[in-house]
């Protein structure tokens, strides 16, 4: 699988003599999208991406969740990745992530991986359209995702365990897909800065 | 190139709404079979011991910190530390003194009734909290001590104030407990004032436990103090548990239940006692040792036998 060049090899796949053709297509698309200053055709870059999950990983680990209504921040930036870059974050590292936030939290095993993977499914539902809206458009759409994703998760396991545990999660629930917002404008720094240079060079 | 997705015109690779349902249908599963048996414990034992290093690295500096705030009060800390030591100690040395004088009496009349003497020292393990559980399901903390320093299953936490808790889980490194407010915690205790023998469970009021299954006229009002029963033999009797607050009696049911705040201070220090022995050495004693058994009629019985070998 070649993402890099997915349209020359859309054209070429079989016609090899055709390659230098395609690859010059492709490089030109790639050059007039760059030039339009869309949001969609800003490379991420994939180091960033991965740092700022690890980094996230790394925080969720400190136990500064004990607090009521603390927002479940890895949930948020993966599911941010998801929508904004679904090439390399998938349903995969959501379910792979909250399996361990499941050791680390003693909740029973795949508690946050079934939210991670319902939220991050949710954003890749509307993923391509919520990437042509502004981040406060952005985090109103995924405010529902986030809130039906938890509550499935958590009404799910209290049913099996037979016990309630109040609505301290419900606050929690807004309060990540609010921080959307914020983090989104923060995560999207890079590109932006991106974008900018390259409408100053077009 | 930096990656287009857009430029994408053909999907490949595996679509994702299998993998979503195939997903969600494994962690449905995982969670199922989590709740409701303990099977998959090793496996989370292997991924605690892969995180526990991480955890370490991403705590050292708030480590750190407590440590410079240990250094930075060291004077005044343990100026009031030693003050309510030196208070502690006073009250200490009287209740030893008529606490061995009581022991001594009690071994007389045990050994006047023929009954074995189930009282033997507890070796204990301090742990040090590693961090509190951050789910709203548990009420559990997590201690520095695991299976390397002996630390299992069953065995009681203790504090200053009582019974904080029990192990439910242990990595080789690190232990998990349950406190007593946990929906999964169970406790023989019984009232200090009657001798009523009760269970406790933890509840679902946040910070308070339950005590259920007495009949609706029992002898029991609030203030009452309750203290472990020893029976079980997962904790060791006269442990304190809490003290009752309010008792709720349905005359239509013929039961009653009571809520009752618990004496330990899981939330107010870093440092607590877990006891080793009990349930491991219990289970290899003899099986007609007085404390195991429940009931009146068993316990007859078994004073019976435990004379018969007296004799």
């Amino acid at each position: 699988m070649q993402p890099e060049t997915p349209v020359r090899d859309a054209l070429s796949t079989k016609r090899t003599g055709m390659r230098a053709q395609g690859t010059a297509i492709s490089s030109s698309l790639a050059a007039t999208a760059r030039r339009t200053n869309d949001p969609l055709t800003i490379g991420i870059d994939g180091r960033w991406v991965w740092g700022t999950i690890a980094v996230i990983f790394l925080i969720s680990l400190l136990p500064w969740r004990v607090l009521p209504y603390t927002p479940d921040l890895l949930l948020l930036v993966i599911a941010f990745w998801c929508v904004h870059d679904s090439q390399r974050v998938g349903l995969l590292t959501a379910f792979c992530l909250g399996l361990l936030i499941d050791v680390q939290s003693v909740a029973p095993l795949g508690q946050h991986a079934l939210t991670y993977v319902l939220v991050c499914f949710g954003g890749l539902l509307i993923g391509r359209r919520l990437q042509r809206f502004d981040l406060l458009r952005q985090t109103l759409h995924m405010m529902p995702i986030f809130i039906v994703g938890i509550s499935i998760t958590i009404l799910l396991t209290a049913l099996l365990k037979d016990f309630w545990p109040g609505w301290g999660w419900a606050v929690s629930a807004i309060f990540t897909a609010a921080l959307w917002l914020p983090f989104g404008w923060l995560l999207q720094m890079p590109s932006n800065r991106l974008a900018s240079q390259s409408l100053g060079q077009g | 190139m930096p990656k287009n997705s857009n430029l994408a015109l053909f999907r490949r690779g595996i679509p994702q709404e299998i993998i979503f349902i195939f997903l969600v249908v494994f962690a449905v599963t995982l969670l199922a079979v989590d709740i409701k048996m303990q099977v998959l414990d090793p496996a989370r034992q292997i991924v605690s011991l892969g995180l526990y290093p991480l955890q370490k690295a991403v705590m050292f500096p708030r480590d750190v910190v407590i440590l410079g705030q240990g250094v930075m009060n060291a004077a005044e800390l343990i100026q009031s530390e030693n003050e309510a030591l030196q208070r502690r100690r006073i009250e200490l040395a009287q209740v030893s003194s008529s606490s061995a004088q009581l022991a001594t009496e009690n071994a007389q009349l045990r050994r006047l009734l023929g009954m074995q003497n189930d009282k033997s020292e507890q070796p204990a393990v301090v742990a040090e909290i590693l961090y509190e559980a951050p789910t709203p399901f548990n009420r559990r903390l997590i201690f520095d001590r695991g299976e390397l320093d002996g630390v299992a299953p069953g065995m009681p936490v203790i504090d200053e104030g009582g019974v904080v808790g029990q192990i439910v889980r242990v990595t080789p490194v690190s232990s998990e407990a349950a406190l007593l407010t946990d929906v999964v915690v169970s406790i023989p205790v019984q009232l200090a004032r009657t001798g009523l023998r009760l269970i406790a469970f933890g509840s679902n009021q946040p910070g308070k436990i339950e005590v259920r299954y007495f009949s609706s006229d029992a002898d029991i009002k609030p203030g009452d103090l309750l203290i472990t029963s020893g029976i079980g033999g997962a904790y060791p009797a006269g442990l304190t548990v809490g003290k009752i607050d309010t008792v709720d009696r349905d005359a239509s049911s013929g039961f009653a239940f009571a809520i009752a705040t618990p004496a330990s201070h899981p939330d107010r220090y870093r440092h607590f006692l877990i006891l080793r022995n009990l349930l491991n050495q219990q289970s290899s004693q003899t099986p007609s040792s007085p404390q195991n058994v429940e009931g009146s009629t068993t316990n007859a019985a078994g004073d019976a036998r435990a004379r018969r070998s007296l004799n």
